[in-house]
């Protein structure tokens, strides 16, 4: 159990078990749950008719012969990335390999495994078992399906049993052990079972093809490799969390999973074919030029003792930012003034020691780097084109939207929630008024007038994405929801704390900054986490306005295809399969993670 | 306004005043003002710059399509063939209203359902009940009202005799069609007589509470009141004929409301406005009056004090300027009384009520359902069960959420005073629930008129549905969208007031 006491930050929150419930015998279990009463005798007999029912249903649903499962399985490439081309789709594992190191590192480095006991295992197991034969019969399958699906549950059960009987509870494996057995089950499995092998002949029998370009073909080699970075990741966590103080490895893998959405889609996805010359000849100088003279005049502002000319150097350097927009020079260098301006006002807020000031300048240095290459990276074209207007599709796309949405959301409903917060009144009228606005409608006619509208706004000679419009807008209408989340977190921060920030002599800033917003945040985890899962399911209202994300694909695409004539109800149950798994498991993580610090409990 | 000095760093804290640089109240002015000029600039860029796009692209806005023949053909609605732009709006507008009101009506019930379900001692119970949320909290509500659509679409065709229980209930790809009952020409004049009937019973309800209270005695009040209104709505089926005079009263209202000049209700709505406006300021300024009198204002106070009286002064100045607005009360008050006057003008023989079974009619290849029976068609059912299934999740969490905050020690406390199971529930657990329950359940409901936009996907002709077709036909984009935005909002407006409402009358009053 000493397992589960966590450690986050410098917290150590002693976790105390819930007391043991005595096990009742089945006997005894049964009459306590299901007959204590009249009353709870007549409901059991009529929910477990109705759960009958209902799984009856469903199952001659799923295994009516007229289903057509072999159109997902053949269409899997067209659902998670459309039609991306072949020769570049190395980029896709890539993509997909660095996701997994990086999630397999923080399994790791914050000890997500939970123990389970043997004996509760084989428990488990032994009601799955019972569940699966009870499906089993109640499924319309032939003699000899039903023989084999029984048998599957036999063995599961047999495993169960065995269990059960022949360990004791000290005996216990965790929780990733299981899911790497799961894993490795379904990657051999692309071994064997030949999926998405069908292929239609003009008589409309299916046949099964050996050949390469199949699904189970073309993955599994990369999916095996995948399973063995996944678990050499894991590994490399652990011997980082043993050999380097926990803290550093935390943040620093926190920071790579913020820099990822941007190096994924612009290194890996969009394919910039970098002109090297022009990149070392201007980009490159340009950087050095800002880097240099830009943490000289940080490392000047950040000084405790810098006073009243700080500010009017950074008021100057602001208007000169401003005044770069007014005679023609390269965006990158009016970005790059504009945001030393925002560096050189926000330096008296973070001054301090000598270790404040280094802090302060690597984090200038950062934030110039993604900046100067992102817009490098944006200012070349992309060598990917694929049919439906932008260069991904399917799932990769529901995804992207997804992600893209909270990251752009998230610091502008932090800044529309401390506006609507604060004390000034034109700040609060602005944000309550734009909240408001954007709480009473719905998010369908911000997406078709963003991707209708958005041209005719734009001044002539610029051109933004279809996919960029509709993004933007996801994100304004994301970050008032958002904003009305921290504003939950921001009024259940006690009053004394501010009041002590102001007594020891902080800013405002300083006092939002460093005391207020960090225990504001903590305390609005729970419904942020929420707010994410809701992004995520709504992206698929992309389909509405005619973006291929998965479930387009799966609505209108597939259903057209000369093979799966009319093959709607498989795809978009598949489809809503594969969002419910996303969404299920993020919502079991904040669960744990609300229990692990204790949020839920005030 | 005085503690300026806050901020200052030791350096400036010697001069006697502050430099306007470090002065709080004007720096925090100056950013707020730079930041209202800076939203104005890029609004007015952006609208010049769509000003210009369109001007090039020759499409002119304006409301005029609402005027003209908008050449579309409804899937279904008060009027499929509507005459006008602003016709077919309007239809939407009522299918969208329709749907949200049933959808709210029907999601409250099964998640009262839910939220009891997953609390019941029985295990089979409560894990159908989680089932049930989190499969269907866990799905998208467009993928599940596709899914929906599709099963619908898939389901036998029609024929002229149709199943499962043939002339009572059918259920073909054509839709769900069911036994109607509507209100008859009657019914007016039958809730003249509820209504009396309610007053009876508020009485009686008054008077049986007084007797339990004085003898102690079991008098049953609710059960009377409930009682005395089923008696005269029973009786009202026979005798609504007498109340046919009221419509003489509605007609003369109409008259009234025809012969006034303008003037009338520009200075009744000046005369409002000026009054809400001055009642609000005078009484904020002795909410921040102290006991001695001396007022202090800070700068936020003065900002809502000079924000009220020029918004007074803009409702003013409208009412004046827009003539339009008066007569448009004027008018439309008129049309309203003479309406309800008609209503009241039917012959002695009307019934209150009437039903009729569904049929069958084939008019030309296919036969379809006639116009007897309550028809869902499938677009409205898709949308339907989508939004009530996984509004349902929600609203069974904040039910189950709501009686789990009720401390067992009530429970206990209402059982060792001898209350029994039912009046512990009805008296002590369900009140305190309800009070946690109802805000997020509020906005489970605004969610839920919000998401029936959706709607567009499987073709149900909603408010979102028929813009989009009307923008289509006539390229008014921008003032579509307006529209919409309109009706979202009062929408929202009307259901979060509602809401409030309740929430008000019910949550505790703190010290």
């Amino acid at each position: 159990m000493s397992e589960l006491s966590s450690v986050t930050g410098n917290i150590t929150i002693p976790y105390t078990p819930p007391p043991e419930t005595p096990k009742l015998p089945p006997r005894e279990w049964v009459k306590e749950n299901l007959f204590s009463s009249k009353f709870n005798s007549i409901l059991t007999v009529v929910s477990s008719i109705l759960l009958l029912a209902i799984a009856r249903g469903l199952l001659s649903f799923i295994f009516n012969p007229e289903r057509q499962w072999n159109a997902t399985a053949t269409n899997l490439r067209l659902l998670m990335t459309q039609a991306y081309p072949e020769s570049q789709y190395v980029r896709i594992w890539v993509c997909a390999a660095i996701l997994l190191i990086l999630t397999s590192v923080s399994m790791a480095i914050w000890r997500t495994a939970r123990v389970v006991a043997l004996p509760d295992l084989g428990r488990r197991l032994l009601s799955r078992g019972a569940i699966l034969a009870l499906l089993t019969l109640l499924a319309p399958f032939s003699g000899r399906a039903t023989l084999i699906w029984l048998l599957t549950a036999a063995v599961v059960a047999g495993v169960g049993e065995g269990l059960r009987r022949f360990t004791n509870d000290d005996q216990a494996t965790t929780t990733l052990t299981l899911l790497l057995v799961t894993l490795s089950g379904l990657v051999g499995s692309l071994w064997v079972v030949p999926y998405g092998h069908h292929s239609f002949l003009m008589d409309r029998t299916p046949r099964v093809l050996a050949e390469p370009g199949t699904v189970a073909m073309t993955t599994k080699l990369p999916w095996t490799i995948m399973l063995l970075i996944a678990v050499a990741a894991y590994f490399l966590g652990g011997f980082l969390r043993e050999r380097l103080p926990v803290n550093a490895t935390r943040i620093t893998v926190l920071l790579l999973w913020l820099m990822a959405p941007p190096f994924l889609l612009y290194l890996v996805l969009r394919d910039p074919s970098f002109e090297m010359g022009h990149v070392f000849g201007t980009d490159i100088p340009i950087f050095g030029v800002y880097a240099v003279l830009g943490s000289a005049l940080l490392l000047w502002l950040s000084r405790p003792s810098t006073g009243e000319a700080g500010r009017i150097v950074a008021a100057l350097v602001l208007i000169v930012g401003c005044a770069t927009f007014l005679t023609p020079m390269r965006m990158i260098v009016r970005l790059d003034m504009l945001l030393l301006a925002a560096f050189a006002l926000a330096a008296h807020t973070f001054s301090g020691g000598p270790r404040a000031q280094k802090r302060y300048i690597f984090g200038w240095l950062g934030v110039l780097v993604v900046m100067s290459w992102m817009v490098t990276a944006i200012n070349t074209p992309s060598t990917v084109k694929v049919p439906g207007g932008f260069f991904i599709g399917g799932l990769s796309l529901t995804l992207m939207v997804a992600i893209f949405t909270i990251v752009i959301s998230f610091p502008l409903g932090l800044a529309l929630a401390l506006a609507r917060t604060s004390t000034m009144p034109i700040f609060r009228l602005l944000s309550t008024w734009f909240i408001e606005f954007v709480r009473g409608i719905p998010l369908i006619t911000i997406l078709i007038f963003f991707s209708i509208m958005v041209p005719l706004f734009l001044p002539k000679g610029m051109h933004l994405s279809e996919v960029t419009a509709v993004v933007i807008g996801y994100a304004l209408f994301s970050s008032a929801y958002l904003a009305e989340n921290v504003r939950g977190g921001l009024q259940s921060v006690d009053r004394g704390q501010h009041e002590a920030a102001a007594a020891v002599g902080m800013t405002t800033a300083q006092k939002t900054i460093f005391i207020v917003l960090p225990q504001a945040l903590r305390a609005a985890i729970p419904p942020l986490v929420g707010h994410c899962i809701g992004v995520f399911k709504e992206t698929s209202l992309l389909a509405i306005i005619g973006l291929f994300d998965i479930l387009y694909i799966a609505r209108y695409v597939m259903p057209n295809q000369t093979e799966f004539m009319g093959s709607t109800k498989e795809n978009v149950l598949f489809v809503s399969a594969i969002y419910w798994i996303f969404t299920y498991q993020m919502s079991k993580a904040s669960q744990r993670l609300e229990q692990r610090t204790g949020l839920g409990e005030r | 306004m005085t503690d300026t000095s806050t901020s200052s760093s030791p350096r400036i804290a010697a001069s006697a005043r502050t430099p306007l640089w470090r002065d709080v109240v004007i720096l925090k002015w100056v950013a707020q003002v730079s930041l209202l000029i800076v939203v104005l600039s890029t609004m007015w860029f952006l609208a010049n710059q769509a000003g210009d796009n369109l001007r090039a692209r020759n499409i002119s806005t304006g409301f005029d399509f609402l005027n003209r023949p908008p050449d579309i053909q409804l899937s279904e609605g008060i009027d499929t063939k509507p005459a006008t732009g602003g016709r077919a709006l309007w239809v939407g507008m009522v299918n969208t209203m329709r749907m949200a009101v049933a959808g709210i009506f029907f999601a409250t019930i099964l998640g009262v359902i839910v939220g009891l379900a997953r609390l019941s001692d029985n295990w089979l119970v409560r894990r159908l009940g989680s089932i049930w949320v989190e499969t269907l909290r866990n799905v998208p509500l467009l993928v599940q009202m596709i899914f929906y659509f599709s099963v619908l679409t898939s389901l036998p065709r029609l024929g002229l005799v149709a199943g499962p229980i043939n002339g009572w209930l059918h259920i073909s790809n054509k839709g769900i069609s069911m036994p109607r009952v509507f209100i008859s020409d009657g019914f007016y004049q039958w809730l003249i007589v509820v209504l009396i009937g309610a007053v009876a019973a508020h009485y009686i309800r008054r008077h049986r509470t007084r007797l339990h209270d004085e003898t102690g005695a079991q008098t049953a009040p609710t059960l009377w009141a409930l009682g005395t209104i089923a008696l005269f709505a029973l009786v009202g089926l026979f005798i609504h004929p007498v109340f046919s005079w009221v419509g003489g009263i509605f007609g003369a209202i109409a008259d009234l409301l025809d012969s006034l000049p303008i003037i009338v209700p520009q200075v009744l709505l000046c005369a409002v406005a000026l009054g809400a406006g001055t009642r609000w300021i005078l009484r904020f300024l002795s909410a921040h009056r102290s006991v001695r009198g001396h007022l202090s204002l800070s700068d936020d106070d003065w900002f809502r004090i000079i924000f009220i009286a020029l918004a007074s002064l803009v409702v003013v100045f409208v009412v004046v300027r827009w003539t339009g607005l008066s007569s448009w009360i004027l008018n439309s008050g008129r049309d309203l009384f003479g309406v309800m006057e008609a209503k009241f003008n039917v012959d002695g023989a009307a019934r209150p009520f009437d039903a009729m079974l569904p049929d069958i009619v084939q008019k030309g290849k296919f036969p379809n359902y006639g116009k007897n029976g309550l028809t869902m068609s499938i677009g409205f059912a898709a949308v339907f069960f989508g939004v009530v299934f996984y509004t349902s999740a929600f609203i069974g969490e904040n039910v189950r959420g709501g009686i789990l905050a009720v401390p067992k020690g009530q429970t206990e406390a209402a059982l060792a005073v001898g209350l029994t199971r039912g009046q512990t529930l009805r008296r002590v657990v369900l009140p305190q629930a309800f009070r946690v329950i109802l805000p997020p359940t509020g906005n489970q409901f605004l969610n839920l008129t919000k998401n029936t936009s959706l709607a567009i996907a499987v073709g149900y002709s909603d408010m979102v549905q028929v813009g989009t077709t009307v923008f289509n036909q006539t390229g008014k984009t921008l003032p579509v969208v307006a529209i919409w935005m309109l009706f979202y909002l009062s929408c929202s407006l009307t259901l979060s007031v509602i809401v409030n409402w309740f929430n008000v009358r019910t949550q505790l009053v703190e010290r």
